[in-house]
């Protein structure tokens, strides 16, 4: 057994010191005039709408959000597969000569990923207009470019000797390759591919939001004309889909990939693709969207060096980078020290499977739809889009928690408690510490995902790069859609770099691993 | 059995791919052609589910075509769609109809309702706060360091004009609580949102204020108008330049005219008219509009 250094588990407390200037801006800028909406919302999540109309409708939006998520997410892990074999430095071993080009994609992909799915879908319906491929194409670039990075990661990360000894015998290069990646590959997107099905719901959902349909379009228009009991429906809906396709998941990797041998698992992996992508397709074929009719382009108007340059001098940019980065700084203390707050404060296994539940529940609520709630109550302000982030990620990060404390030996707990230590002291010991390396390492990861994902939080005038992005493609100003877009993107490879190394020094002390 | 199943698929897949390239137009069968109308969400989405299944079928009757409404989500997505040809005819706002014109060269202004010629916005305040009724523009200045909010930020009637009422009294929008203006996103939302409290006050388009007072959604107890704006150009029907050649010469024409003749003895037409607040819908031009124009550039929401 290892020593445990309560070192790293203080600093999972440490984020949540966020709360402190969040709370204080909050309550600040708190009215009462908005209370009475609050508790309707609040009294509303038990009396939903059983209305016939309603029901149907939130039935129809998560069919056209899972049928989408499901098509774009085997898209995107193909691609994802493939560009992660060909940018890793396992696959150009057996042909140095070009192990350039394995980089310069290791690279380029850098910029596909760095743009939030809401982004490319904004940018996609400009030229491609109402279509369902935009839907499919902004979730696929993103997450391609981003299964390519956690794939070429993971095959780098492995012994490399059995493939220098298969060479070593003669062999084919190709067949080589085969046989030494293969079985690297499978348990890798078993495991991270399933994680991606969900966040594709997520994106999904949050693209509806912005108008191309599916629970995420209802969910809006609901709470945008206030009728919140009509809203709860589909929120409801939503978690319960949620809770059995992840119990669905769960069961098929269980029952599929345990106790296989490398032939058959790869048969099944070829199998669950080829049918989720043929389900995928086919029921939005039946949904009556036009699959399968060719897409018309509308080209727009690239604007002129001088407007750009105009653009550049219009824009406040500095301030909205640095407003940009205080929302993602708060959101992700938000996000990170949230979860083993509360498991400190409620410790015991009755309120942890709660925690859990709830956790599932708050990953649910698209950030926009937070910002209109909190906004509700206080002033339009940074806090306002910090809060709103930080709530979806918090969501993500306990329930990351909690299933790996529910899954984790209890025996260091048991001991710490049979000596006589309070419950709470036995779980920060017992439970936290053996946890917090690869929770902060995964919550490096997370700031990462919230730094991409303040694009969207628009609702606040004036704050930050999302605001602007808004502002800017509302008033069809394409020379500063360009500069903000860039900017964005710039931002987030620079933060990668960052989180990633921050990412990579807790996964070095780190315990337990897990992909994620 | 999964062989075959395989091959099956992987025809689809290659379907799916070489569609996506444009290469082949497997499935896009040439039908009928239909019309296709949209309006922007500046109400709440089942009013304006209700107005455009009625107004679609009429349309449908009275030209002989099929014409099918599209819901979008907010202002911009309906001049992108505009834009791109996902809708042929929209029921566009003074700012929208001008961005949309400007992104889409030959579109066409063909009708406007009665109440368009001269619209107005209101100013509306919660009974809670100290704002008090004004009298002239100046007076705007009581709802500095008020929670203000808009309607859409592309609203003609919820923002622009507004807006450039308020910069005229020497307000700009950092002067309100918070770090900037609220944005709603329609006008029922704003009326709820300042008839609620959440803000002390906001504006919004005279029509809906009034058609809301119809309906008793305001209770005149928690909010009431406290400054009405002079009248400008509104909403219209802005039409795509190449509906002739699209269904037949002289469609645009027809389609004007069908506008023009809706009155209140035909049953459907009167509950329509009565949807769109209007007694009746007159010509309108694309020149009505250079106003709204030189003020959406001077706001930056037109470049």
């Amino acid at each position: 057994m290892k020593l445990i250094k309560p070192v790293s588990t203080l600093l999972t407390l440490i984020p949540s010191i966020a709360y402190i200037p969040i709370l204080i801006e909050v309550i600040k800028g708190f009215h009462i005039g908005g209370l009475n909406i609050i508790f309707l919302f609040i009294s509303s999540a038990i009396k939903p709408s059983f209305n016939q109309e309603v029901i149907k409708s939130a039935w129809e939006g998560l069919q056209i959000t899972i049928a989408i998520a499901l098509t774009s997410w085997v898209i995107s892990i193909l691609i994802g597969i493939l560009l992660g074999v060909l940018s890793s430095d396992l696959f150009w071993k057996s042909i140095p000569k070009f192990a350039y080009l394995g980089k310069l994609i290791k690279y380029s992909l850098a910029v596909p990923r760095s743009i939030h799915e809401v982004v490319w879908g904004l940018l996609f319906i400009q030229i491609l207009g109402l279509n369902i491929w935009v839907a499919i194409i902004s979730i696929v670039i993103p997450y391609s470019a981003l299964s390519a990075r956690v794939i070429s990661e993971q095959l780098d990360s492995f012994d490399i000797q059995p493939l220098i000894a298969i060479k070593q015998t003669g062999s084919n290069i190709m067949s080589s390759l085969i046989t030494s990646i293969l079985p690297k590959l499978i348990p890798i997107i078993s495991t991270y591919g399933s994680y991606k099905f969900e966040c594709a719901i997520r994106g999904v959902t949050l693209l509806g939001i912005f108008g191309l349909g599916g629970i995420g379009t209802e969910l809006y228009l609901t709470l945008k004309s206030f009728e919140f009991n009509e809203m709860w429906t589909c929120l409801w809906m939503l978690w319960l889909v949620m809770i059995l396709l992840e119990k669905f998941i769960r069961f098929i990797r269980n029952y599929s990939f345990t106790n296989i041998n490398l032939k058959n698992s790869f048969i099944i992996s070829i199998s669950i693709f080829s049918l989720s992508l043929l389900l995928g397709i086919s029921w939005l074929y039946n949904l009556n969207f036009e699959i399968f009719t060719s897409i018309s382009f509308s080209y727009l108007n690239l604007p002129s060096f001088v407007e750009i340059r105009n653009g550049f001098n219009d824009l406040p940019l500095l301030k909205l980078i640095i407003t940009t980065i205080l929302i993602t700084f708060f959101a992700s203390g938000i996000a990170i020290g949230t979860p083993p707050l509360l498991l400190l404060l409620f410790p015991g296994k009755f309120s942890l499977k709660v925690q859990n539940l709830i956790w599932i529940f708050f990953r649910l609520i698209p950030p926009p739809l937070t910002t209109i709630l909190i906004l509700l109550f206080t002033n339009p302000n940074i806090s306002v889009a910090a809060l709103s982030l930080g709530i979806t990620h918090m969501g993500v990060m306990g329930r990351l928690l909690t299933d790996n404390i529910i899954n984790q030996e209890k025996n260091i707990y048991r001991a710490i408690k049979s000596n006589g230590s309070s419950k709470q002291s036995a779980t920060l010991y017992g439970i936290l510490a053996p946890q917090s390396n690869s929770y902060l390492a995964y919550g490096a990861y997370r700031s990462d995902v919230i730094l991409k994902e303040t694009a969207i939080i628009g609702a606040v005038g004036g704050v930050g790069l999302g605001w602007q992005l808004q502002e800017s493609l509302s008033s069809f100003d394409w020379a500063q859609v360009i500069i903000v877009t860039a900017t964005f993107s710039l931002l987030t490879i620079s933060g990668e770099f960052l989180f990633n190394t921050s990412q990579n020094y807790w996964l070095k002390n780190s315990t337990n691993n897990f992909i994620s | 059995m999964r062989k075959r199943l395989r091959r099956i698929h992987l025809a689809k897949l290659a379907i799916t791919v070489l569609s996506l390239f444009n290469f082949s137009n497997i499935g896009s069968l040439k039908a009928e052609e239909i019309l296709h109308i949209g309006a922007i969400p500046d109400q709440n989405p089942e009013r304006l589910n209700r107005l455009y299944k009625i107004l679609s079928s009429e349309l449908s009757e009275q030209l002989n075509i099929q014409v099918h409404y599209k819901p979008v989500t907010n202002y911009a997505a309906a001049v992108t769609a505009f834009r791109t040809g996902d809708l042929d005819l929209v029921w566009f706002g003074a700012l929208t109809g001008v961005q949309a014109r400007i992104q889409n060269k030959g579109s066409k202004v063909i009708a406007q309702r009665d109440i368009d010629e001269k619209f107005h916005s209101v100013f509306i305040a919660n009974k809670k706060s100290s704002i008090q009724k004004i009298n002239n523009i100046n007076e705007l200045q009581t709802l500095k360091d008020k929670r203000f909010t808009f309607g859409s930020e592309s609203s003609t009637s919820g923002r622009l004009m507004p807006q450039y009422f308020l910069n005229k009294a020497g307000i700009q929008l950092k002067d309100f609580k918070g770090a900037s203006t609220g944005f709603s996103g329609s006008h029922d939302a704003t009326l709820f949102l300042v008839q609620s409290g959440s803000y002390e006050a906001g504006a919004l388009s005279e029509e809906v204020w009034k058609s809301n007072l119809e309906r008793g959604r305001v209770d005149p107890s928690k909010v009431f108008v406290i400054w009405k704006t002079p009248p400008y150009h509104n909403y219209h029907w802005l039409a795509q330049g190449n509906l002739d050649k699209k269904f037949k010469k002289g469609f645009t024409k027809e389609l004007t005219n069908v506008f023009l003749r809706f009155n209140e003895k035909s049953k459907k037409q009167k509950q329509i008219l009565e949807l769109f607040s209007a007694k009746k819908f007159i010509i309108s031009k694309n020149e009505n509009y250079n106003k709204i124009e030189k003020i959406g550039r001077a706001i930056g929401k037109i470049k």
